[in-house]
Order: C-alpha cells, then structure tokens, then sequence
C-alpha cells in the first residue's frame, strides 16, 4: 500500500474501513435517489472507454507524423481534437480549456498541480497516484532533475526544464519527443508506444 | 498559512513514489464516482456554460457542489491529516461530511450501515442496490460530454501585457483560495495573457469568483528557493489570476 509518511501510523483495517464507509454512503445515496445503482459504474465506464489516455496518444501520434496537425495541436489543443475520430466530449469535464507543450531537445517540460491535482481529462483520463501525492507536487517545482531521476529519466544541464503549475484552469500536458528508430512505423504503432508519464513529462518514450 | 497552499518546495521529504495506478485500492473508484456525479448533479448547472436544464433532473441532490467545495475540505484540514490521509481517503471524509451537514443522511445511519457492513461480510460482497432515475445518468454522462467551462467575455482589458514584470500579492487565502502561497512576494515575467476571462465557481474571501484575466508567468527558481537549493536552467510556469497580482 501506498504511503510515503513512515511516520504516521494505520490501523491494519484501513482499507476494510474505507471501503465500508464509502460502500455505506453509496448505498445510502442510491436509496435516497441521489444517485442511481448505476451512477458511479457509467461514470467508472467512461473513463476506460471514452476518455482515458489513449486519446492524449493518438494526438501525439498525429503529430509525429504530420508536422501541420502538431503546428494546431500545439496552438489550439481542444480545435485540433476536433479534427479526430474522438467521441463527445474532448471539451468537456476538466477540458475546457486544455494546452500541450513540446519536449525538444533544448527543452523539457513537466506538468504539476501544487493546489490539487487538476489533469486533462479527455486526453490522459484520470491521474496516477504519483501526480496526486504532496511529495512530487512539493518537490518538483524545485528539484525537477532529482525528481525525474527517481522516475529513471536522465536531463543533461543543457536541457532547460519547465514546470507547469495548472493553479487556474487551463489544463497542461506535454507532447513527448519520438523516439529514434520508429521511422515508418504506423500512428496506430507509435500511439502504443505512449504511456500517461511520458505524457506528463516524467518518462521519455520507449520503443 | 495553510500548509495546504505552501507546499512547492518544502525540503525534508521522501523519495517520490511513483505508482502509476489511478486507484491504489478499488474503494476509491467509489468516492471518485460520488465526487464527479454530485458535480454533475450540481444546482449551480443552471446557470453554467453550457447552462444544463438542472431542475429537472429528477434526483434528491439539490445543492452547490463542484471542485471547489472538496478543495476547500482539503485546504480546511489539519497539515498533519493533510498528509497522513491519502487523496480519496481525504475525498471520503468530505464527501460523507458535507452529505450528513447537508441533511442528506444522518452521521448515526451512515455508521450503522458502515458497522453492519463491517460486522458481515456477506452483506460487505452483496450488490448496491439498484435501480433510479434514468435521467440522472444521463445528465451525469452530459456534464462529462460538456462540461462547465469558466470562461466569459473580458469585463475590461487585462492589465499587463506579455513581457511586463509583475509581483504576486500576500493576499490572505481565507477558506480556499488558488493562489499558491509559496509565490507571494515574488516577481514573474508575463508571458502569455490567456484570451478572454475566468471566473471561478464561487467568490473566495481572496478575490477570484468574478471574470478577471488570467495570465502564464514564468518565474525563475532561483528567486524562489536559495541557490543551494535550486538546481540550474529551470523554469517554473505558473497560471495566475489578475487579482493576485501587481505591477512591480
């Protein structure tokens, strides 16, 4: 279990109560009609089917391939959705107002949310443990090197770092580099190769 | 001072842990569903953009519930719980708090049910209930389809520009406020002034909650964080709303 805070102590029921309460209050919400017996589970659904980071890698993989596409993506993140296959909704909750930034050789970028955990919902769906937890929102707006190391990415001093602290609402991702050796591979094949972290700024692309 | 608003840079912590599962348990799927369908469910839809036809979602919810409210629970906690409770463990104490201040459930039912559940563990496997209005699903999956967005038509013209030095005010945060308080004080370069304004979901004591500009500032660590500190060619970006700051 999860829990960077040694020094805090918890009981070995912690989960068995958590998962009473919450299945008490649900239970209780569903009898008072505030929500349904469905309710929680469509919402689970959507973010496994329609909105998830399988989105964020099919833009990334159009804009690897076609250089005019990322020119829009890179100006106007929510129009250049438009342009995709994607189903309703890539404007929608937590994507009203959504901005990608590029990884280049000259410069990387890492998004953070230090008041919260604000996160591109249609394009990289719900956030890891990791973006949610005090310590990476505390340290990497100031160690961001020593903080990508422990995530196994290597920067050279050359390499200017930028953090993106998203305290309003506009909601920030990154456009990871390709990687060597993936010339002629299909947009399907390279969406493949993205994971939520290299599109968050914490991991580099692996073919 | 809240540690909540403080927490860029504090030294002393630990290596990150970096596990990448949204839900570490399965409980926590549950409180994040509750979360997103109170907001929603929420009577402010009504007058939101899109404007949603609330009042006639057939549910018993009728209140004011959206990001801020959880996040003004979590700014609201003791630092020590602040840490010691995970994200959705924090999420379920507000979330069952507010639905007993509310009215909707009573504290005294809500632990009989926990201590049944709790006490057999058949009743703990058993199904939810089911059944419900089929409208509250829908307009739950349209508020996931549309959103709520915060912007409006500019009031006035923004009043700096892209490349103007600006400093952020030592505003006092009040009960919520989207101010990170380890800026105060300190001066940034504009450098990108978004187009039209934000509001926020409701007035903070701080001064958001009105349409106002919002603007990218870039700050550099080493007018943060000491030297010692800090490591070299960074950037730290930051999206700021007009009323937190002033020209330098």
């Amino acid at each position: 279990m999860p829990s960077n805070y040694p020094g805090f102590e918890y009981g070995a029921d912690r989960e068995t109560v958590s998962a009473a309460k919450v299945k008490a209050l649900e239970s209780l919400l569903i009898e008072k009609g505030v929500i349904t017996g469905d309710t929680v589970n469509s919402i689970l659904g959507y973010f496994e089917t329609e909105m998830g980071p399988f989105n964020g890698a099919k833009l990334v993989a159009r804009a690897w391939v076609d250089p005019e596409f990322k020119a829009r993506l890179l100006a106007d993140c929510n129009a250049a959705c438009e342009e995709m296959d994607f189903p309703e909704g890539m404007s929608g909750a937590e994507g009203e107002h959504m901005r990608i930034v590029e990884n280049t050789p000259e410069v990387h970028n890492i998004i953070v949310c230090t008041l919260c955990s604000c996160y591109p919902w249609p394009t990289l769906g719900l956030p890891p443990y990791w973006f949610k937890d005090p310590t990476f929102r505390a340290r990497v707006v100031r160690e961001p090197r020593k903080v990508l190391s422990e995530f196994g990415v290597a920067l050279d001093d050359s390499v200017e770092v930028r953090v993106w602290d998203s305290s309003a609402q506009i909601r920030w991702w990154v456009l990871p580099m390709r990687p060597a050796g993936t010339e002629g591979m299909s947009e399907a094949a390279l969406a493949a190769l993205l994971t939520p972290e290299a599109m968050m700024g914490v991991a580099t692309v692996q073919v | 001072m809240k540690l909540q608003h403080n927490l860029g840079g504090l030294e002393g912590l630990d290596p990150i842990n970096t596990e990448t599962q949204v839900f570490v348990e399965p409980w926590e799927q549950r409180i994040f569903g509750i979360h997103t369908a109170m907001m929603a469910l929420s009577n402010h839809l009504g007058d939101s953009l899109p404007d949603y036809a609330i009042e006639a979602v057939p549910t018993e919810f009728k209140s004011f519930w959206t990001w801020g409210h959880l996040r003004m629970g979590a700014e609201g906690m003791h630092p020590f719980d602040y840490f010691r409770l995970r994200y959705y463990e924090k999420w379920l104490g507000g979330i069952s708090g507010f639905f007993i201040s509310e009215g909707y459930i009573t504290q005294e039912e809500l632990d009989a049910r926990t201590a049944e559940l709790l006490a057999d563990s058949e009743k703990a496997a058993a199904p939810l209930p089911s059944g419900g209005a089929a409208e509250i699903d829908a307009q739950v999956l349209k508020y996931l389809q549309e959103g709520d967005s915060p912007k409006r038509p500019l009031p006035e013209p923004p009043k700096f520009s892209v490349g103007d030095r600006v400093r952020v005010k030592n505003v006092s945060p009040g009960d919520h406020s989207r101010l990170p308080g380890h800026l105060k004080g300190y001066t940034a370069e504009v450098v990108l002034v978004y187009e039209g304004a934000f509001t926020y979901f409701f007035p903070t004591e701080d001064g958001i909650g009105v349409p106002m500009p919002v603007y990218s500032l870039a700050f550099k660590n080493e007018e943060i964080w000491p030297a010692s500190l800090t490591e070299p060619n960074a950037l730290y970006y930051n999206d700021i709303f007009e009323v937190y700051l002033e020209a330098v």
